[in-house]
């Protein structure tokens, strides 16, 4: 049974009383609550196969050249003394002595280094992420970015082969990681087009839909089927997020319940009114479904990004109940947007990153999910590699290509991946004008240019996720433009 | 022959227009309803293929068509009213399939082919870079939009015909006829007019405009002295807050001085209260395109000298808006300038007036759709080496530190009140390459020929400056850019492109030769035939409320009070609008609460309010309104001391004359939704307010109010 989410509103066009509306079939891809109580026969291998995806989005766009740090001293890529040079005039420079390091196999076991965010941090809850990189669960994806084919740098100075519309640009990059697709506009999401295809097997009872935002922009979990449902972070519990207040079973109550009701199936011809009427609707068949639910055991952080995380942790431990085999989450950790004060700015944000990361990571050892449930970063590019300002108000500039991390015990951990770049190791050529720079003359200023695309890097999740080879394509249209369609970075 | 006619009709059209401002009335603003022609089936469009059109109206059709970017098809309609130069961009055609999708169809020409028919060629495309087009899904329905109003509503067959598709009786049911009540003419326009032209409508204005007409009083308004309530006088203080201002021992002090809750609350008090309503609207409009933030502004003062820039600019010219925008502390703050010098130019202040404060991302036509290349590709306005110049040229302003030139200046604190001050040390010097389009102005800065003295470069600067900013406000972009921003906060999400080139032809002259009037530009938006009329039947016409006029609007209906009813509401009502998205002059970024490109998700409805709307903020909206209308806002020991509750009185004797509730609910249909509520929506409320004892009218009132509040038919403005 295949509905899209505008059946509804061609069925609705009469008026629906009550009982009538417990007879709608599906909408938002979701039973209504009334629905679902007639067949509450929950299958019991639910819990034994489970996967989901948890996308944080650093917005405003992430310096990653100052999150992981060259920490070796081969010439032959680019060492510290290279990156040191190009950004300690400035300030902007970490010190060598507080990398923290990482080894990586992939580059003759040369090391690297993680900005001291992501070790233990005074107040912090936790030891932070980085000793999770020896433990083989932490890995970092390097030189990815927005593409829609492979570009050499010769290639996109003279613009003779097509480059993503409106580099350096927030709203548009960040579109076009939520979408995969860097060649245009496009309505619906990559975690919402996996959520198309795997829906009917992974979700048949749609008590909740199959994507989550808990934060930030929905695009990421729209698809062409999907709507995605969006809760408040933690504090507030699952069970009252979603619920109305002012009802007490009472007839005066009641009939104003009724008719709350009634005017969500009013002209529904009118496509902003009906629109509206739909996320009324599902909040209060959605509310339903999250009455009962358990509570987590570790200890978040109690931060923007904390909160977000332990309530999908929440949403994860009800997954039973919910009746779910596969979940995709979206959270948002704001403020990256650094122009201006960066150093103060990335200790806390990287900081505030690694903790609630590794809360959540526990979270999952202790629902025995860990190596299940699968932790990676998006943001909207990396910053311009030479600083603007300097001293305590040095910032960055708007770039490109830049590294994400991800965390799970599914991911083949402590390494770098991706495709090589110039040097040929999958690390940056951290040059300006240099072979990796799309910018080019005396004013270069280091917007690297990606050797991997993000949906390379998207479609090595979505095939552990679950998702068969036949409907790659339907989720990431521009993949056949590139070889590599797996990365290597997840256990099969 | 004909001409002569046109010119008398014209003369009697401009002396009754004349007359009418004499007489304090306004033209008609409703607009006839277009026709689309149906074929002989009468539930079937009258279409033929376009290649196979002769050029008259046919005597029958053909039933099937192949959808697809090549398939070219004519349809006719007739009913129009079209004014002087309105034309094709002024209809769109829309098609709905079986499965629900709605698909907005390019209509690519359109012929008077005799007295009263038009025909319109029609592509079976939806535009190339949705996405999406049209299936060969049997019969599907098709219908036209003009003005906010749309027509009948026919099938077309799309690859063969068939399919259990109903045509709808109507797009909108027809409103309950509240003539009874109202009594007036253009009742209902009233009020929608004070829903885009103002925080929402009362008595008192009601009455005004129906006293004098909609061009009087917005010339009222132009003239009226703001604000209403002055602006909070609040001292500029130091970074680091003193002990005596210590946010843990003297929280009040902290808050009226470190946060923007004293511009928060003055905020809200001159929506609710205030009787420059247009000017406080178009503000609130404004400091919404030009955006700075309490993220990361620090201080109220610092915050109202912005948004003293904005208001003082609303009436005036767009030009010195930017001009004074670029210099004033906050922005220059938030989006960098203030740290940008010739040895480390900062681009985020260059690239964000660019793309957001003037031309935007992509060529425009006037009437504000994208141009596009060979490829269909839309055309960038501008390029990172252009970025790089006008950084070079935003080198080296400063905070105004100078005792001579800088009135606002405390000893201590940063001068976030007088505008920046180049200082000539950080300006760059060398030649900047700017904006080139068709008569571009100032295409070049030259680089600094006789710099010798601080003197000389700071003249240097400033000129490059002014420069600077004619060469980006004189770019064609930036009336329909503006102007459709202006549309889209005032009327509607998704006006039709000849709204937009209207708007824009008053932006680029406002009748004596002066570009970027606002007060042109305003008179344009609010005037125009799509704005106006009673009711609107268009299924895309209007905008979902932002959580702001949601509140703002109930409580001049309903006027603010207290909480406890005895005073005025103390305005503290920022934190309620947070929970819906809306933190006001607290923007999570420079992009504003919702960007105006927002597409609603899983359809093609442009609609840039939606961006704050999902599942958790539904029901916050739902359960705001049952306290604001039920219990009220309660003061809290910290920012609120007053808090808020609506006033009901008048509503009680119209719930107390007629138990049956009929009185109560054709009021409420007036001054909440003009009129335009539909019979089943009001038997529906009716159901649930005859529940109540008619012993308790208050408690009817307040069912009443919370059932049309709550529903989206009240909470799209249309």
């Amino acid at each position: 049974m295949k509905h899209s989410r505008r059946d509804f509103l061609v069925k609705s066009t009469t008026a629906l009383t009550m009982t009538a509306l417990a007879t709608q079939a599906e909408h938002f891809g979701l039973m209504t609550a009334f629905a679902q109580k007639s067949r509450q026969k929950t299958d019991p291998g639910a819990g034994s196969d489970y996967r989901a995806l948890v996308c944080i989005y650093l917005s405003g766009g992430n310096d990653a050249n100052n999150m992981i740090v060259p920490n070796h001293s081969d010439a032959n890529v680019s060492n510290y003394a290279a990156y040191s040079a190009a950004r300690a005039p400035q300030g902007l420079a970490l010190a060598q002595n507080v990398l923290l390091p990482i080894s990586v196999p992939r580059i003759g076991n040369l090391s690297y280094g993680l900005h001291p965010g992501f070790g233990t941090i005074t107040g912090g809850t936790n030891n932070g992420i980085h000793e999770l990189w020896a433990q083989g669960k932490l890995a970092g994806v390097t030189n990815v970015g927005t593409l829609v084919q492979p570009l050499t740098r010769q290639q996109y100075l003279n613009n003779s082969a097509p480059r993503p519309m409106q580099l350096f640009s927030h709203t548009d990059q960040t579109q076009q990681h939520l979408t995969c697709r860097a060649d245009g506009v496009s309505l619906t999401g990559w975690g919402g087009r996996i959520s198309d295809k795997i829906t009917n097997s992974a979700n048949p009872q749609r008590l909740i839909p199959t994507t989550s935002t808990i934060g930030g922009p929905l695009l990421f979990n729209v698809g062409e089927n999907t709507q995605p449902v969006s809760v408040g972070p933690a504090p507030t519990p699952l069970s009252s997020v979603l619920s109305l207040v002012g009802f007490n079973n009472t007839p005066i109550s009641n009939a104003r319940f009724a008719a709350l009701n009634e005017a969500l199936s009013f002209e529904t011809q009118q496509e902003l009114v009906a629109a509206s009427s739909e996320y009324h609707r599902a909040a209060i068949d959605i509310s339903t479904a999250l009455n009962n639910t358990a509570d987590v055991t570790v200890t978040f952080p109690n931060t923007e990004l904390g909160n977000q995380l332990k309530q999908i942790a929440r949403l994860i431990k009800n997954r039973d109940v919910l009746n779910m085999k596969r979940q995709i989450f979206f959270c948002t950790l704001d403020g990256f947007d650094s122009h201006t004060s960066q150093p103060g700015t990335h200790n806390i944000l990287f900081g505030r990153l690694s903790q609630a990361m590794r809360s959540f990571y526990e979270e999952m050892l202790v629902q025995g999910l860990s190596d299940k449930v699968t932790q990676f970063t998006l943001s909207d590019f990396n910053r311009t590699f030479n600083p603007s300002g300097v001293g305590a108000s040095v910032g960055t500039d708007h770039a490109w290509s830049s590294h994400s991390l991800i965390l799970g015990g599914s991911v083949i951990g402590g390494d770098f991946y991706g495709v090589n770049t110039s040097n040929g190791t999958p690390f940056t050529t951290l040059v300006m004008n240099g072979p990796d720079d799309s910018d080019s003359g005396s004013g270069a200023r280091g917007r690297w240019i990606p050797t991997t695309a993000v949906e390379q890097y998207a479609a090595t999740l979505a095939k552990w996720f679950g998702l068969e080879t036949a409907d790659m394509n339907y989720v990431f249209p521009n993949l056949p433009n590139f070889t590599q369609t797996d990365l290597g970075f997840m256990m099969p | 022959m004909k001409k002569i006619i046109r010119l008398a009709i014209f003369s009697i059209l401009l002396l009754s227009f004349c007359f009418s401002i004499f007489a304090q009335d306004d033209l008609n603003p409703e607009s006839p309803v277009p026709v689309l022609l149906n074929d002989a089936d009468k539930t079937r469009v009258l279409a033929v293929s376009s290649n196979r059109w002769a050029g008259e109206l046919p005597t029958t059709g053909q039933t099937v068509f192949k959808p697809g970017f090549k398939t070219v098809i004519t349809i006719f309609a007739t009913n129009f009213d079209f004014s002087e130069g309105e034309s094709v961009n002024s209809v769109r055609v829309y098609l709905k399939q079986r499965s629900g999708k709605v698909y907005q169809l390019p209509v690519e020409d359109l012929v008077r082919i005799d007295k009263k028919n038009y025909a319109l060629k029609v592509r079976l495309f939806e535009s190339p870079n949705l996405r999406t087009q049209p299936g060969a899904d049997g019969d599907s329905l098709i219908y036209l939009t003009w003005r906010g109003l749309s027509s009948n509503v026919l099938k077309i067959g799309l690859g063969s015909t068939g399919g259990d598709l109903k045509i709808p009786a109507e797009f909108r049911a027809t409103p309950e006829n509240t003539n009874d009540f109202a009594g007036y003419r253009w009742s209902g326009d009233r009020i929608r007019f004070l829903e885009q032209a103002g925080f929402g409508p009362n008595t008192e204005l009601d009455n005004r405009i129906r006293r004098v007409g909609l061009r009087i009083w917005l010339n009222e308004q132009f003239e009226t002295p703001y604000p209403y309530y002055p602006y909070p006088n609040i001292p500029l203080m130091q970074t680091t807050p003193p002990a005596n201002c210590d946010a843990t021992t003297f929280p009040a002090c902290y808050r009226e001085r470190y946060t923007q809750l004293p511009l928060q609350q003055w905020f809200f008090k001159e929506a609710m209260y205030g009787n420059t309503q247009l000017r406080h609207r178009v503000s609130w409009a404004l400091s919404q395109i030009l955006v700075t933030s309490g993220i990361t502004i620090q201080q109220s003062s610092h915050m109202i000298a912005y948004h003293k820039v904005i208001s003082d600019n609303a009436f005036g010219n767009y030009r010195n808006l930017l001009k004074q925008m670029t210099l004033n502390p906050a922005m220059g703050s938030y989006l960098d300038m203030v740290r940008s010098t010739k040895t480390n130019p900062n681009e985020n202040y260059p690239r964000e007036i660019l793309q957001l404060f003037s031309i935007g991302l992509f060529k425009l036509n006037q009437d504000g759709t994208v141009q596009t290349d060979g490829q269909g590709n839309p055309v960038p306005t501008y390029t990172q080496e252009n970025i790089n110049n006008f950084s070079k040229v935003f080198t080296g302003w400063t905070f105004c530190e100078t005792t001579v030139v800088c009135p606002n200046r405390t000893q201590g604190a940063t001068n976030y009140k007088d505008p920046m001050l180049i200082n000539p040390l950080n300006h760059d010097l060398t030649e900047k390459t700017l904006l080139s389009y068709p008569n571009a102005v100032n295409t070049t800065i030259p680089a600094c020929q006789n710099c010798t003295t601080n003197e000389a470069i700071a003249a240097y600067a400033n000129d490059s400056l002014d420069k600077a900013i004619e060469n980006i406000f004189n770019h064609p972009n930036v009336a329909p850019f503006i102007g459709k921003l202006l549309i889209q906060h005032l009327v509607t999400s998704d006006p039709s492109p000849a709204y937009v080139a209207r708007v824009s032809a008053a932006f680029n002259n406002n009748g004596s030769n002066v570009r970027g009037d606002m007060k042109a530009v305003i008179r344009a938006i609010l005037l125009d035939p799509e704005a106006r009329g009673n009711v609107k039947t268009a299924p895309r016409y209007g905008k979902l409320r932002e959580p702001v006029q949601l509140i703002t609007n109930l409580t001049r209906i309903f006027p603010a009070k207290s909480f406890n009813g005895e005073d005025l509401s103390d305005g503290s009502l920022g934190n309620y609008t947070k929970r819906l998205g809306q933190n006001p002059f607290y923007s999570d970024t420079v992009f504003n609460y919702f960007p105006p490109t927002y597409i609603v998700p899983g359809t093609t409805i442009l609609a840039p309010e939606f961006g704050l709307l999902n599942t958790g903020t539904a029901i916050n909206r739902t359960n705001l309104l049952y306290l604001l209308i039920f219990e009220g806002l309660t003061p809290t020991a910290t920012d609120s001391l007053k808090g808020t509750s609506l006033d009901f009185s008048e509503m009680i004797p119209y719930a107390e004359n007629d138990p049956d509730g009929n009185q109560l609910l054709d009021v409420l249909n007036y001054k909440m939704m003009h009129g335009a509520m539909t019979a089943e929506h009001k038997n529906s409320i009716l159901t649930a307010v005859l529940a109540v004892p008619a012993s308790n009218p208050l408690l009817r009132v307040k069912t009443a109010v919370y059932l049309i509040a709550a529903s989206s038919q009240y909470q799209v403005q249309r």
